[in-house]
């Protein structure tokens, strides 16, 4: 049986930084497991930058102030210790990815180029032009290269395994030849990304954002962390869903409505475009609601308008923001504002993470980091600039933790690795070899059209109610799906199967976990219940699954430290 | 009812065939839209890779009529007007192996990248714990060449890759050299260039399509004569590549245009000539296609060009 020290499940930005930090102990061995080929990992549609408070743009930023401002920005749900290991840590590995290679953009004194970001006090987004998390992903990339990281490209996690309350390893297949094989592990580090595919086409994520890894911890007992926060990008494209990068915003762009007002003028008159995305996000639909967005129905929109900067300014920050609009919008926003609505972007919830600094779970062995992982660094909305910082600096710190558990830990059992691989080889061929059922496509499309309706940006009980009742079919329907490809090898019908009902599963439990808190805090809008109420949900919400696949709620304490929760305005 | 016919080349691991696809056409739409529309509505068993939507990924590389494009970014219209019809025909990218359909491996291509260091060795004057300081000029170098996604497009088209035996190196590795020789972190330019160098830098046919078709409009063949000119300048001068290039270089500052019977000399040396070429040169003599005794003359202008030479000297200070 294929047996590593440390496994990674996940090859974006944590994942690799976790690799690679687990890599520097050379008495271990250590393999990185991804889906896809490295490089495809949605890190690298990060664009606008990362924070990190190194103060050479604005010398009175600091960690402190960097603290601060993201716990503002979570609606003071972030635990408070963990928000501070990370703007303590940051700017240190900024300096680490700089010495990777990264290529940074530079202020005129040979420093790495600072720019201003939403719910930002200081300008502190450290960037490489519009691309940051290519640069990023492809520099990190190359540092496990050169550490010659064991990598297991298209190869797709099937579950983890627990025997006897002690995790023993990993199911997962080889996409390439279709082979199920169990892999024994001392630890693993899940860094699979989120799950903004819940939503389908109303998302800015990749096709693959399938929550794997939140799924599989999930399957095991490990918790689902706070599920109903859901973070909409304010500034989608308009047709696609296509991210059109915060630094727009950040550049100093505005947003106008059909009357060519700045509408922000009414939601956030200090900070105007620069407010954080759940408020701006808020005001474009109800810019829409109110009827003063273009359009009608779903194709309604607002417009983001560049053309003040001037070309020069345009050319030199935003040159690929400039080229995604042309092509996937056919706009070029040096001559014509361009159409935007929020699409769904990120997860702050997910894997509940106990430990900030080792990024453990309650399964010892098991560690999580980056979107998959819920730690709480974002609490009810995250900052823009806050989650590619995330996945390097919490990937490296699983990574490191993980290491320190595989010593500590020795190979487990090899009897339910073989069973579990078994199991999975059985449904791989009844899955593959069913000729009728229902259809996976429309069971997909069902879910995203029922989530985007009734648990988007605004959130009501009846609404809620009846998109639980639907996923609850719909995961009834799964069970009796076909998927019309009956080869073994490379099946992605059967990997987008699995993908499914990954994502079935976790839209449960952000619907349960939305239709549960009453009141509106962050990302979390409910129009029933318009105020944040400290008094009862000032918590993390914890969902279970048991044994019986039954969903529970249960709340915990949100660690505060210094800062008491007072009312949020920009 | 208008409809798009797709060809697309499929494959299983064993068994190779042509399978032929009909929906209606729809305008604004992209090649990726196309294959998601057929896996997710007529065929789930077509393989293809794709993720991020929008040109950053790097995953859906695709011949379309034996030309490569990235899928999620080009237009179907476009295409359509290119090749003036509605059925199209589907290949994976060339120069890979395949794995399923339009899959292809990139594994065997990442040990080929490893041979150029494809990593910042860094200076002693950064440190981990400080980083670097860069100008903005100096990272201006790099802005470009770190654009490259992996998408593969390069590699399908290069004319080179074609007909080589495999030891040529892609143009996405040339640019990963590159870009690290000129990082000024990077303190051993010469560990990303020499492994260029040995592995056949000068075969470059300079066709130009790895340009012509880059989804990201990386200079390749720019980068390309850099990293030619600096081994040059690292001492490199005797190899058949920078012979060849001084043989044109001297006679067209010479007379002002090239001496074709000299050329194979001056590349590949008189023995080698002799035993290469004698018997092709024979044959085009008999056929008329060369005159052995045509010793080209001085060309009206010559002053001129040697005037171009001086400036092109100057700039390039």
């Amino acid at each position: 049986m294929l047996a590593y020290d440390v496994v990674v499940v996940g090859a974006g930005g944590a994942g690799m930084m976790a690799a690679l930090s687990a890599s520097e102990d050379e008495s271990l061995k250590v393999a990185c497991i991804s889906k896809i080929f490295p490089t495809r990992s949605h890190t690298g549609a990060a664009q606008g930058g990362i924070n990190a408070a190194m103060g050479y743009r604005d010398s009175t930023d600091s960690p402190e102030k960097h603290f601060k401002d993201t716990v503002k920005g979570s609606d003071f749900l972030a635990d408070q210790d963990a928000v501070e290991f990370f703007t303590t840590k940051m700017p240190e590995v900024i300096s680490e990815l700089d010495y990777y290679g990264v290529p940074f953009s530079r202020d005129g004194n040979g420093n790495i180029a600072q720019r201003p970001f939403g719910g930002a006090s200081s300008p502190r987004t450290c960037y490489s032009a519009d691309k940051t998390g290519h640069v990023i992903l492809h520099s990190i990339y190359e540092q496990c290269l050169k550490k010659e990281v064991d990598f297991f490209d298209e190869w797709f996690l099937l579950s983890l395994v627990v025997e006897d309350s002690s995790f023993t390893g990993l199911v997962v297949m080889n996409i390439k030849t279709g082979e199920i094989v169990p892999i024994k592990a001392k630890s693993v580090v899940i860094a699979t990304g989120g799950f903004g595919r819940i939503y389908w086409n109303r998302t800015t994520n990749a096709l693959n954002m399938t929550g794997d890894g939140t799924a599989a911890c999930f399957n095991i007992g490990i918790p689902l962390k706070d599920p109903e926060f859901v973070q909409f990008h304010p500034t989608g494209l308009a047709s696609t869903g296509v991210l059109l990068s915060e630094a727009c915003r950040g550049e100093g762009g505005y947003l106008l409505n059909k009357d060519g007002e700045r509408f922000m003028a009414r939601y956030a008159p200090e900070k105007m475009e620069l407010g954080p995305r759940d408020l701006v996000s808020r005001s474009i639909e109800t810019e829409i609601k109110e009827g003063r967005g273009f359009g009608e129905g779903m194709d309604s929109y607002v417009l983001m308008d560049l053309r003040h900067l001037g070309k020069k300014k345009i050319m030199e920050r935003l040159p690929q923001v400039r080229e995604l609009a042309m092509e996937f919008e056919g706009v070029d926003m040096l001559e014509e504002p361009v159409p935007i609505r929020p699409s769904c972007h990120y997860m702050m919830g997910g894997i509940h993470v106990i430990n900030p600094e080792t990024l453990s779970t309650q399964i010892e062995g098991i560690h999580a980091a980056g979107e998959c992982a819920c730690v709480s660094l974002h609490g009810a909305n995250r900052l823009g600039g806050n989650s590619v910082a995330d996945v390097v600096l919490f990937g490296k710190y699983a990574g490191i933790g993980a290491r320190e558990t595989a010593h500590r830990r020795s190979y487990g059992s090899e009897t339910k690795l073989n069973q579990e691989a078994q199991v999975w080889n059985k449904k791989f061929e009844t899955i593959r070899n069913k000729k009728t059922g229902k259809n996976i496509v429309d069971i997909r499309n069902k879910m995203a059209q029922t989530m985007w309706d009734n648990v988007g940006i605004f959130r009501k009980e009846e609404e809620m109610a009846t998109a639980l009742k639907e996923i609850n079919q719909l995961i009834k329907d799964y069970k009796d799906t076909y998927i019309g490809d009956p080869a073994v090898r490379y099946n992605m019908a059967f990997v987008n199967y699995v993908e499914i009902g990954n994502l079935l599963d976790l839209a449960k439990g952000v619907v349960m976990a939305a239709l549960n808190r009453k009141e509106s805090r962050g990302s979390h809008s409910r129009g029933d219940y318009q105020t944040r109420d400290d008094a009862n949900f000032l918590a993390h919400t914890l969902v279970h699954k048991r044994e019986n696949d039954d969903y529970e709620l249960e709340y915990i304490q949100v660690k505060i430290t210094k800062y008491q929760p007072e009312e949020r305005k920009y | 009812m208008e409809k798009f016919i797709f060809r697309i080349h499929r494959y299983d691991g064993t068994t190779k065939w042509v399978q032929e696809y009909q929906f209606p056409y729809e305008e604004n739409k992209t090649v990726l839209w196309a294959l998601t529309k057929i896996k997710d509505e007529i065929d789930p068993t077509l393989n293809f890779t794709s993720a991020c939507r929008h040109a950053i990924c790097g995953s859906c590389g695709v011949r379309i009529n034996g030309t490569s494009y990235l899928g999620c970014k080009t237009p179907l219209d476009e295409i359509i007007e290119t090749f003036d019809s509605k059925m199209l025909t589907f290949e994976p990218l060339k120069n890979y192996d395949v794995i399923r359909d339009l899959v292809i491996d990139w594994k065997p291509k990442m040990k080929k990248l490893k041979l150029v260091k494809p990593w910042l060795i860094p200076t002693e004057e950064g440190s981990v714990e400080k980083g670097f300081k860069q100008t903005e000029q100096e990272f201006s170098k790099i802005a470009s060449p770190t654009d490259c996604i992996l998408c593969g497009v390069c590699t399908s088209e290069c004319g080179q890759l074609n007909v080589n035996d495999g030891v040529y190196l892609d143009p996405f590795i040339l640019n990963k050299a590159y870009r690290f020789a000129l990082d000024s972190r990077d303190g051993s330019s010469n560990e990303h260039i020499q492994p260029v160098l040995d592995n056949e830098l000068w075969k470059c046919i300079h066709c130009m399509q790895c340009v012509t078709n880059c989804p990201k409009g990386i200079p390749l063949t720019d980068q390309i004569a850099y990293l030619r000119k600096t081994t040059m300048k690292m001492g490199a001068k005797d190899n058949q590549g920078a012979r060849h290039a001084y043989a044109f270089y001297d006679d067209v500052k010479k007379v002002g245009r090239l001496n074709e019977m000299m050329l194979p000399i001056k590349t590949d040396g008189m023995v080698k000539t002799i035993g290469k070429r004698v018997p092709m040169a024979a044959r085009m003599v008999y056929k008329g296609k060369i005159n052995p005794l045509h010793m080209p003359k001085k060309v009206n202008g010559i002053e001129g060009i040697r005037k171009i030479y001086k400036y092109a000297q100057e700039v390039s200070k």
